[in-house]
């Protein structure tokens, strides 16, 4: 009874807040969100592999690039309708995805860490190199999306598509939480010995963790640029990385609740910061290395615990099996 | 006449190695101790740099006292951050892959915050330099030329990597730092306070990062971003095998080289990636870099 | 029942995602322009709005701050003066970070909330031209502060204007006819970038080498973080050439002339404007003033720095902005500012967003401040393309005769 009462509380309160964004007075809300849904993919997709999967990878921006890339090209080319040409974005991203896995498995926490970073910077100055294909450091022009029945030209008519990409993303990662495979990533997470001595594939597993987060990074450039225009290699760097690491550190590394949290709250911050902009990396380091040291599980973590907290008080919460027996 | 461009880019190479070497040393010294990578690494050399500067400009006391006191003050920096904010991060997670994310997290944040320091000053809004050494005049050596401070500079970062050799093996304290790095449980069986010896490592190793800072300073430019040599020196620990001293410095020494002979050969465009060209080579090919042995998996 | 999971599973998706669909379009399409007496937002009776933008944090910061304070100033001596056809200006300012998207959202935010008449804004044309294609269809004239600004005005759009400093055509093409003309080279060695503004510049200096005559023997490209500089100057002296046109920013610059002087390079060294921004800092930087006994750099204004002919901008600074020191760039973003309260004194008691756009074209004159004029056109929208050079010997600096231009013709 009370998962039903609470799907439909969120199924209300996501209808309120997708209608709300548009009539809120201004494109620029609408901007806003865009933005922050495309993040949205983007942090989940890192976290599944560093957050769930437990792997130490730093690639993720050269994915998000090949994701922006590849769409907006094939768009430009063909004219075909976004749901055709983001997929193909996607896969090619996770295709290569795929190619780094299989080095990528055999490496160690720190030597696997600095490889995908060296991966990343590497695609980042292809990027900007490759004249032909990329624009090079004069970054590239997109045509507007097609639907099908016309171009999306601004962020309004671009919302509803991106909102469902969104939405849709974070039901495939909800599905893939309770999946097998998701179990088995936890697993390898936890210990890399024990998970192979109950049967998990590491390797393979590993390097489905990978693909897998490529072609979120892949979806995420498709729905960039969907409501963008224009791409510089510049937004494919470190410091992107750095962002979505921090949001899904902050939000809660691990949960698909944290992610969101992390992802909006960190999408809000410069609209707080403005007037204190000089000083912004100072407190962007300060509130990364307070959230580290004081809400280890992020946010939503903290959020959890509290209202952990709570129930533990309220008597009648209070599991009603004895030890040594399943509740 | 392709002798002279090897020789003037082998003796490039080596001066600008010498420092890729030491920053690599600090990089090792932590990781070994502690298993963190420190990607604030490059800030810690670029805030001494500028204390350098600070110093050098407001009171023009001399290099003998100036290098000293920038080294006092990463050496704080560096214990202060360990004590404060690593043994917290270490105490409130459970031991296992995510508390050394946390922990290397904690070193992006460390960068960003001492980048902020630097920024909102006005002296950081130019591209700056340290005042000279020494006379910049050249000195041949055969057809190639580099200057007196570049030998100077050479010297000086030779001379503290042997003076950290003989630090590890042949005084007490470094002898016990290094008995913690290498099994923290033993060192703490036989009375070596575990905790006081990681604060002094990340102290001893962001000393070391400010005598970099203030010899590369006059090679390549003060900007607060000037932090993102970090990946040199990763690329030369790498190359060495990581957790190998000597096979760190001489990676140093042939990440300098490569560079030269890489913007000689292929194009001058090709310096900036060379790095990460070669991490990605090394750890294909051969992780354990040149010198390491079999590549280690750390149980915690 | 695993069937019956999956269905509600799917179900819960299509649901969700039809509600997503169905809400937000039904609501995005009635979001309406508010109609008043002015059918352009950003002006009225008694104001006019301008959104002005810049880096104001980050790496590019001191391009920036001072630019964009100086068009501030200019905007309050107009409103001093009794505004435009009786309207005050009012400023709306934003950190655009020199990052594309950050700028985006900073002109979209300017537009659709903060609803200016037209924005002023940008430093880096990278950044700076990711916001053309909305304020096209938007229709929201932008003029830029101080970017150089290629992409963005070759070729030229209705509602972007720029290049109030010169582009990087500007000076590659003017740094090889400098050379040619008055140190009389034949084989010149380039040193730029591997970005966008080493592609502007070099492109107008091959044109430029082609049509006089002379050959570029060397092109180097670095990248911005380039820390040894052994390569390049190695090929630089191999080459023979009789000249070397450095096109870096300073911190490469500054290596590459102090490399040239310790390899014996004896041939004259002529640097952009991006190279030198402030001299004093540069030669300490290059470490020793023997290094500049053949020496040369670019600028497009009409004087040094902080030169007599510049002293009133800088005196007007200090005045407005009492205790700060101007940055080299400070005056690099007055010229726009005069450019937009020009047009929008020519375009009449009651400007629209086109009047404006049409008034900035017809533009024409003198900024007492740049080397050449301000100049628009039909289909020029790069305002400024003059540049003087200036000699450094170590001790002294003065102004070589001569204001040198790019002639290479827009594409």
């Amino acid at each position: 009874m009370g998962n039903l009462t609470r799907n439909l509380t969120l199924a209300a309160a996501f209808v309120v807040v997708a209608t709300a964004v548009p009539t809120l007075g201004s494109i620029y809300i609408v901007f806003m969100a865009n933005m922050i849904l495309m993040y949205v993919v983007l942090a989940i997709g890192l976290d599944i592999l560093l957050g769930r999967a437990g792997q130490f990878a730093f690639a993720h921006t050269a994915f998000f690039g090949i994701g922006i890339y590849v769409t907006s090209l094939v768009n430009i080319a063909t004219g075909m309708p976004f749901y055709l040409t983001i997929p193909i974005g996607a896969c090619v991203a996770g295709l290569v995805g795929a190619l780094i896995a299989l080095p990528a498995t055999r490496l160690k926490h720190l030597y696997l860490g600095l490889a995908t970073f060296a991966f990343a910077e590497v695609a980042q100055w292809v990027f900007n190199n490759w004249d032909e294909v990329t624009g090079g450091a004069n970054g590239l022009r997109f045509q507007p999306s097609q639907t099908g029945f016309g171009e999306i030209t601004n962020d309004l008519e671009a919302y509803p598509f991106v909102l469902a990409i969104a939405v849709f993303m974070i039901w495939i990662t909800r599905n893939l939480e309770l999946s097998k495979l998701g179990r088995s990533m936890e697993a390898i997470k936890e210990s890399e010995h024990a998970a192979t001595a109950s049967g998990i594939s590491v390797n393979r597993t590993k390097a489905i963790a990978f693909t897998i987060s490529a072609v979120y990074a892949g979806v995420a450039g498709g729905m960039f640029t969907l409501f963008q225009s224009y791409v510089h290699p510049d937004v494919l760097g470190f410091d992107t990385l750095v962002l979505v690491l921090s949001m899904i550190v902050i939000g809660g590394i691990g949960t698909l609740p944290g992610v969101i949290v992390g992802v909006v709250l960190l999408g809000l911050l410069p609209e707080v910061m403005r007037g204190l902009e000089t000083y912004q990396e100072f407190i962007y380091g300060i509130i990364l290395i307070g959230v580290l040291m004081f809400m280890p599980r992020g946010i939503w973590g903290r959020i959890m615990s509290f209202r952990e907290s709570m129930n533990a008080e309220k008597p009648e919460a209070k599991s009603t099996a004895s030890p040594g027996e399943a509740p | 006449m392709w002798e002279i461009y090897l020789l003037q880019g082998l003796a490039g190479g080596l001066v600008t190695g010498s420092i890729y070497a030491l920053i690599a040393l600090s990089l090792v010294i932590i990781y070994k101790s502690t298993q963190v990578i420190n990607f604030a690494g490059g800030e810690i050399v670029m805030i001494a740099s500028y204390v350098a500067l600070f110093i050098l400009l407001y009171t023009g006391m001399s290099y003998w006292v100036v290098v000293p006191l920038c080294a006092i003050s990463t050496f704080i920096i560096g214990i202060s951050f360990e004590r404060v904010v690593l043994t917290r991060i270490q105490g409130r997670q459970a031991p296992g892959q995510s508390v050394l994310v946390a922990m290397v997290i904690a070193t992006v944040g460390l960068s960003y915050i001492l980048k902020g320091i630097i920024r909102p000053i006005p002296y950081a809004d130019e591209v700056r330099t340290l005042p000279p050494m020494m006379a910049i005049d050249p000195v041949f050596i055969g057809p190639a030329v580099i200057s007196r401070q570049d030998i100077a500079i050479f010297g000086i970062a030779v001379f503290s990597m042997i003076a950290l050799f003989v630090f590890f093996q042949f005084t007490p304290l470094g002898r016990a730092l290094r008995a913690t790095a290498d099994n923290a449980r033993a060192a703490a069986l036989v009375g070596i306070p575990v905790a006081r010896m990681r604060a002094l490592v990340w102290g001893l190793a962001c000393g070391l990062s400010a005598i970099a800072g203030i010899l590369i300073a006059p090679k390549i430019l003060m900007t607060p971003d000037m932090g993102g040599l970090i990946i040199l020196a990763f690329a030369a620990a790498i190359i060495g095998g990581f957790t190998n001293f000597p096979g760190v410095i001489v990676g140093g020494f042939a990440l300098g080289i490569i560079e030269n002979i890489v913007g000689l050969t292929i194009s001058s465009n090709a310096i900036s990636v060379t790095p990460f060209i070669v991490i990605i080579l090394v750890l294909l090919v051969r992780p354990q870099g040149l010198f390491g042995g079999p590549s280690e998996v750390k149980k915690v | 029942m695993k069937s019956a999971k999956m269905i509600k599973s799917i179900a819960g998706l299509g649901l969700g995602l039809g509600m997503a669909l169905v809400a937000s379009s039904a609501t995005a399409y009635t979001v309406g322009n508010p109609q008043g007496k002015y059918q352009d937002p950003g002006i009225s009776d008694t104001e006019i709005v301008i959104g002005l933008h810049a880096p104001l944090s980050g790496r590019a910061k001191a391009y920036g701050v001072d630019a964009l304070d100086a068009a501030k100033m200019w905007y309050k001596m107009i409103n001093d003066r009794g505004g435009i056809w009786g309207r005050k200006i009012r400023i709306v300012t934003a950190d655009d970070k020199c990052a594309p998207n950050d700028l985006v959202a900073v002109v979209k935010k300017l537009v659709t909330v903060d609803k200016v008449f037209i924005v002023h804004g940008g430093s880096c044309t990278h950044a700076t031209i990711a916001a053309q294609e909305y304020i096209t269809r938007e229709k929201v004239p932008m003029v830029m502060l101080n970017a150089a600004g290629d992409a963005g005005v070759f070729p030229p759009t209705r509602y972007m204007f720029g290049s109030f400093g010169g582009t990087q055509r500007t000076v590659g093409g003017s740094l090889i006819d400098f050379v040619t003309s008055t140190l009389g080279a034949k084989k010149i060695a380039y040193l730029a970038h591997d970005d966008d503004f080493g592609a502007s510049n070099y492109l107008a200096a091959k044109w430029a080498a082609d049509k006089n005559g002379v050959e570029i023997v060397e092109d180097q490209r670095v990248s911005r973080k380039i820390v040894d500089v052994t390569a390049p100057m190695l090929k630089v002296r191999a080459s023979g050439a009789d000249v070397l046109v450095i096109t870096t920013y300073t911190g490469p610059a500054a290596l590459a002339v102090k490399k040239a002087h310790e390899f014996g390079i004896k041939i004259p060294i002529v640097a952009a404007v991006q190279a030198v921004p402030n001299l004093n800092a540069f030669v300490k930087n290059v470490g020793t003033k023997d290094a500049f006994k053949n020496f040369y750099y670019g600028s497009p204004l009409n004087d040094l720095t902080d030169g007599p002919k510049q002293q009133w901008i800088i005196d007007m600074f200090k005045k407005n902005y009492p205790g700060r020191n101007p940055s080299p760039f400070m005056s690099y973003g007055v010229p726009s500012a005069m450019a937009v309260a020009q047009a929008l004194h020519n375009a009449g008691p009651n400007p629209t967003r086109e009047s404006f756009v049409d008034a900035m074209a017809g533009l024409k004159f003198n900024t007492g401040i740049l080397a050449g004029p301000i100049e628009f056109g039909e289909n020029k929208r790069d305002g400024h393309n003059a540049s003087i050079f200036l000699k450094y010997d170590g001790t002294n600096t003065s102004r070589v005769p001569g204001i040198f231009y790019n002639h290479m013709p827009a594409q």
